[in-house]
């Protein structure tokens, strides 16, 4: 399947455009997570939560 | 990327503020049904020992089980199981 980057969607993005957008989409997604995963650790080690 | 596509048919001004609120909403909701159903965040905020609150809430469930003490006049005050307060009433007899 060859997909043309330039080929313009529904929404008048480019499959290139497209793929910007969605990669910091996924950054974001990354950071949030890490930040998430230690503010859990934390949490579980210093209050009652999780036993 | 394998789902960069959706942003061909799906406008990003739409699909990213409604991908954020949703993060939002599910973990605000995660967040209140976890701590609604502990008592350590009212210990935190009123400085006791975490888990303490849950203790004396166990405490005060139990049923079957009223605490007497006195008042200032020596009434007998009869605080039962659910809270309530009353205060006992008796004849002296001879």
């Amino acid at each position: 399947m060859s997909d043309d980057p330039d080929k313009v969607g529904p929404t008048g993005l480019t499959l290139k455009e497209a793929e910007e957008v969605h990669s910091y989409l996924i950054d974001g997604t990354r950071v949030f997570g890490l930040i998430a995963l230690l503010a859990h650790v934390l949490t579980a080690f210093t209050t009652p939560w999780l036993g | 990327m394998n789902n960069a596509k959706m942003w061909l048919v799906v406008k990003p001004t739409v699909g990213v503020p409604l991908f954020l609120s949703a993060v939002a909403v599910g973990s605000f909701a995660v967040h209140v049904a976890v701590l609604s159903s502990t008592g350590w965040v009212g210990d935190f905020l009123s400085g006791n020992e975490l888990g303490s609150g849950d203790a004396s809430a166990a405490l005060s469930t139990e049923t079957g089980i009223a605490k007497v003490g006195y008042d200032d006049s020596r009434q007998l005050v009869v605080t039962l199981p659910d809270g309530t307060v009353t205060k006992a009433v008796y004849t002296e007899t001879h």
